[in-house]
C-alpha cells in the first residue's frame, strides 16, 4: 500500500516538472510581462479546452518561469445567455496586450501549440528539467 | 457425546432445556469437541492484536526517526514552495493557503498535543476587540496596541442587537465585565470560539500583557494522530515560509515539554500541502 501511494504521489508531481513536455519553455521576460486568460466558469460555448489547458499546461508554464505573472478570469454564465471571450492574451510592461489567442473551441493541446507558434521563447536547458523520485 | 465440563451445568438446567434444538447444550450435543475448543480462540486473538499493535507501534516510532530525506517525496522547502505556487497557478489568492501536517506518533492513553503558536508571519492581520468598565484604561491601551473595537457595557448591548457587527479575531476583557460578557454574549461570541474567558487567559487585570502575549498566537491541536494547521499562503516569500516553520517546530517542541505523561510523544513526518497541490514531505526536525 504505502508503496502504491508514493509512485501515485510522484506521478502527480512529475506531471507538474516533468511529464509534460510542451510548456517547458522559458517566456522572453523583456517582451511579455503576464499571461492573462479570460474564460467562461462554465464548459458550454467550446470554453472547455481553456479550463483544461490552464490545468494541463499552465503548472508546469509557471514552475520554469517562477516570477512569470498568470492571471485568470473566470466570468460566471450559468444561464448561457451572454457571450463572454474565450481569449489569452499576453501583456507588456505597461500592461497592454501584445499577443491574443483565441481559445473558443480549441483543445488544450491545440491552444499550447498555438501559443509556442506565438510567442517568443527558449526550450529549458535539458540539465535544468527536473524529475522526481529518481534518487536511487 | 457431551463433554464432562458440561454435566454440573446440564444437572442444573430444568429438563426442558435438554430437549431443545437451539442454544449451547443443543450445539454441544450436535458438534461436540469443535464446540468444546472454540472459547479459547477469542483469547489467543487479543494477545494477536495486542502483539500486532505492539509491532505497528515499533515500525511507527522507527519511521518518525528516520530522517525526512530518507522519503521518497521529500523536497527541501524552496522547491516544495515552487511547485506548490505552480499548482496553484490561477486559483483565487483567498484559496492559497499552504498546510503544514506533522505526524504524531504516542502511545495508548498519552493526552493530545496542543499549544499556540505565534507565526511571524500572520496569514491575515488579528484584529482585536478589548473589553472594559473603566474608560480610562481603554484608553491607555488604545495608545499601546492597535485595537479594532473597544468598549464597555454600551458595546456589549451593540452587539447583542446586532447594531455593531462582530469583525474581530480575538476578544480580551477585565474581570469587572467578564460576568456581563458572559450572560449577554455567551451564545454570540462563545459560538465563534471568542468569548475572554479566564482559562484560555484572556480575562484578566492586565489587559496589555495578555494581549501582546496571546496576538499572533494561533492555538493548535491535535487531532487523531495529526497536528495540522495553515502556515503560510503561496504569496508569501520563501524567507518567510521558513520563518513560520521555525516557529511551527518550536512551538511543536515545546508542547511535547509540556505533556503530562510519562511516555512523550514523538514527531513523525511533515508534510507541506496546498489547498488544490499534493503533499510534499519537508524536513522539520
Amino acid at each position: 500500500m504505502t508503496k502504491s501511494r508514493v509512485v501515485k504521489q510522484l506521478k502527480n508531481l512529475n506531471k507538474v516538472v516533468y511529464t509534460t513536455k510542451l510548456p517547458q519553455i522559458v517566456i522572453d521576460r523583456t517582451k511579455y510581462e503576464a499571461m492573462k486568460l479570460t474564460f467562461q466558469r462554465q464548459n458550454t460555448n467550446g470554453h472547455m479546452g481553456a479550463r483544461k489547458f490552464w490545468h494541463d499546461y499552465l503548472p508546469t508554464l509557471q514552475y520554469y518561469n517562477p516570477d512569470f505573472r498568470i492571471e485568470l478570469l473566470r466570468i460566471f454564465n450559468s444561464k448561457k445567455n451572454v457571450d463572454v471571450p474565450c481569449i489569452l492574451e499576453m501583456l507588456d510592461t505597461q500592461g497592454q496586450a501584445v499577443e491574443t489567442i483565441d481559445m473558443k473551441g480549441k483543445q488544450s493541446a491545440e491552444i499550447m501549440q498555438e501559443l509556442l507558434k506565438t510567442i517568443d521563447h527558449t526550450q529549458v536547458p535539458k540539465d535544468q528539467i527536473v524529475e522526481l523520485g529518481n534518487k536511487d | 457425546m457431551l463433554a464432562n465440563h458440561w454435566r454440573p451445568v446440564l444437572l442444573r438446567m430444568p429438563l426442558r432445556a435438554l430437549h431443545t434444538r437451539f442454544g449451547p447444550l443443543a450445539q454441544e450435543a450436535v458438534t461436540g469437541a469443535a464446540v468444546a475448543a472454540a472459547p479459547a480462540q477469542p483469547k489467543l486473538t487479543k494477545e494477536q492484536l495486542r502483539r500486532r499493535e505492539l509491532r505497528k507501534m515499533i515500525r511507527s516510532k522507527m519511521l518518525a526517526k528516520r530522517p525526512a530525506s530518507q522519503d521518497k517525496v521529500y523536497l527541501s522547502v524552496p522547491e516544495a514552495m515552487r511547485i506548490l505556487r505552480a499548482v496553484e497557478v490561477g486559483q483565487p489568492t483567498s484559496q492559497q493557503t499552504i498546510t503544514l501536517t506533522t505526524m504524531v506518533v504516542s502511545e495508548k492513553g498519552v493526552p493530545p498535543l496542543h499549544g499556540d503558536v505565534v507565526l511571524p508571519t500572520p496569514l491575515k492581520p488579528v484584529r482585536i476587540a478589548a473589553f472594559s468598565a473603566d474608560p480610562e484604561l481603554l484608553k491607555r491601551l488604545q495608545e499601546e496596541v492597535e485595537l479594532e473595537i473597544v468598549g464597555g457595557a454600551e458595546l456589549i448591548d451593540q452587539l447583542k442587537s446586532g447594531e455593531v457587527p462582530v469583525q474581530f479575531d480575538k476578544a480580551f476583557a477585565t474581570p469587572d465585565i467578564a460576568p456581563q460578557l458572559n450572560s449577554k454574549l455567551g451564545a454570540l461570541l462563545g459560538r465563534r470560539g471568542l468569548l475572554p474567558n479566564i482559562k484560555k487567559g484572556t480575562v484578566g487585570p492586565d489587559l496589555l500583557a495578555m494581549i501582546r502575549s496571546k496576538v499572533g498566537a494561533m492555538p493548535f491541536r491535535q487531532r487523531a494522530a495529526n497536528l495540522a494547521f495553515g502556515i503560510a499562503k503561496c504569496h508569501f516569500s520563501d524567507r518567510q515560509v521558513l520563518g513560520n516553520l521555525i516557529a511551527a517546530r518550536e512551538a511543536f517542541q515545546l508542547a511535547i515539554q509540556n505533556q503530562k505523561s510519562k511516555k512523550r510523544s514523538i514527531l513523525g513526518r511533515s508534510t507541506l500541502s496546498s489547498t488544490h497541490g499534493p503533499g510534499i514531505v519537508i524536513d522539520l526536525a
